[in-house]
């Protein structure tokens, strides 16, 4: 119990370590991590709104969702790597674990998304828009989404130690998988031979699922809340598999 | 208490060390990828009774920051295991692992969370880590901007006031000046009256000679002698 409450005090510290490290403690390194999702809502708003006429009812808010879904899981894999990096000589002169350290950076991206999903809310009920009881499933969505991007942290922090250029092919990997996700169109759009398989996607089932909740009013069916948590399941135990046979050896080698 | 069974540090290195992707999956065509095994310990065992200081001998690159660092649970062993019993702090290199973009105060947070103590704990202690210190001026200074004398005087304070019961220190007094020395002294007699137990790699045969009554030899991985320190220093002299 006491353990367990020097490891959150740890995973804290860490997390403001990495807030610190980035924005140099300043209210406007804030500011500057709010820029970006900002940014991208809008200049994806006006091409895919202006430009190309996407049909989709109350846009704004559609492709705002999507974004800050999408941010949290990018930000925290790309993270990962400078959340070791600049951890390096801890790692190799302390007791502190690289699991400790994964937490840390997800805590600290999660405040990020938290900040950002406040703002939406306070921008969803200025457009007079309102909440239906479905919106509850948003805490058990948020749930997944989190284990889902710890899960593929585990996944790859390992490779990040070991392998320099890593970085870049995640990068390749995750502009493919951002246009795969139906974070700025419709996943309807998407022709029926494709689907069956665009739908293992997980982020696409979250995503999906947040946005019926929030703002279409609907409860996920069970059965599919079933296949996507077991598909988040899956992929979290192989990143815990992965983690714990390679994570401490590679550290030791950073 | 430590007890060490069979102790065992092996480090592969590769002919052509890849840190790509790119250049593993290369290599991997092109052929198996040849490496040497290094034994940086090799099936080192001993037992430190508690309340008892030893020291730790033996030429560069013999192994005595390795072991430090598999008892601190820095790194672990690639066979061996070993028993500590009570909160154990590492003290190897310079800084216990400080951050240098973060003040001196901030570090001193971090390292109680790395330890277990929570900031409550930390903030009522950091007077009197600083002014062991003596750098009390410097609190809100970025570590970067420190002298690695002050580093190392930090360290050893914040280490001294989390109070751990199993010490291991690695060569504290390369960067110290002429006051550091003697404060660390006092501290090594208070802590041997409180019957905490000290681990002490050095290269300071004075010290050794003087606060140490066994200590371990280490050569090229191995635990040669393992007796008084006398003895051992004498066998020491004529490696």
């Amino acid at each position: 119990m006491q353990n367990l409450k020097n490891k959150l005090n740890l995973v804290y510290e860490l997390s403001r370590l990495d807030f610190k490290l980035k924005y140099y403690g300043s209210a406007l390194g804030l500011f500057w991590s709010l820029v970006k999702p900002f940014m991208m809502l809008g200049i994806l708003y006006v091409v895919f709104f202006y430009f190309l006429k996407v049909t989709i009812q109350n846009y704004e808010v559609y492709l705002f969702l999507g974004i800050i879904s999408w941010n949290f899981f990018a930000d925290t894999t790309k993270d990962i790597a400078p959340g070791i990096g600049s951890k390096a000589h801890l790692l190799q002169s302390t007791s502190l674990t690289p699991a400790v350290v994964i937490a840390g950076t997800v805590l600290h991206s999660f405040w990020t998304f938290f900040i950002t999903l406040v703002i939406f809310f306070i921008f969803f009920f200025a457009l007079g828009l309102h909440l239906a009881i479905s919106a509850v499933m948003l805490v058990v969505l948020i749930l997944f989404l989190v284990l889902l991007t710890v899960g593929v942290s585990l996944c790859i922090a390992p490779l990040y130690m070991r392998f320099n250029d890593f970085g870049h092919i995640w990068d390749i990997f995750l502009q493919m998988l951002f246009w795969a996700t139906p974070i700025v169109y419709d996943y309807k759009v998407v022709p029926i031979s494709f689907s069956k398989w665009y739908l293992l996607n997980p982020i696409t089932r979250v995503i999906v699922d947040i946005r019926n909740a929030v703002l279409y009013g609907f409860f996920p069916e069970p059965k599919q809340i079933f296949i996507t948590l077991a598909i988040i399941a899956i992929i979290y135990f192989i990143g815990v598999f992965i983690f714990k046979k390679y994570a401490r050896r590679f550290a030791e080698e950073l | 208490m430590i007890e060490a069974r069979h102790l065992t540090k092996i480090y592969k290195i590769p002919h052509e060390k890849t840190n790509t992707l790119f250049g593993q999956v290369l290599g991997r065509i092109k052929g198996k990828t040849t490496y040497e095994s290094f034994h940086a310990l090799n099936d080192v065992s001993f037992t430190l009774r508690k309340g008892e200081m030893v020291g730790l001998i033996g030429k560069n690159g013999s192994g005595k920051t390795t072991l430090l660092k598999i008892l601190g649970g820095i790194i672990q062993p690639s066979s061996g295991s070993f028993l500590t019993q009570g909160t154990v702090a590492p003290l190897i290199g310079l800084g216990i692992g400080f951050h240098g973009e973060l003040s001196a105060q901030e570090n001193l947070y971090l390292y109680g969370a790395i330890l277990g103590m929570p900031r409550k704990k930390i903030k009522e202690k950091l007077d009197e880590i600083f002014t062991f210190a003596g750098v009390a001026r410097f609190r809100d200074m970025k570590l970067k901007h420190f002298s690695s004398g002050m580093v190392a005087r930090l360290a050893f304070a914040a280490m001294v006031q989390s109070n751990p019961d199993i010490l291991l220190l690695d060569e504290i007094f390369a960067v110290g000046d002429k006051d550091f020395r003697p404060q660390c002294l006092a501290v090594f007699d208070e802590y041997k009256k409180q019957g905490k137990t000290i681990l002490f790699a050095s290269h300071d045969m004075e010290v050794i000679q003087e606060y140490c009554e066994r200590t371990i030899l280490l050569n090229n991985g191995q635990l040669v002698l393992f007796d008084e320190t006398s003895k051992v220093l004498a066998y020491y002299k004529n490696l």
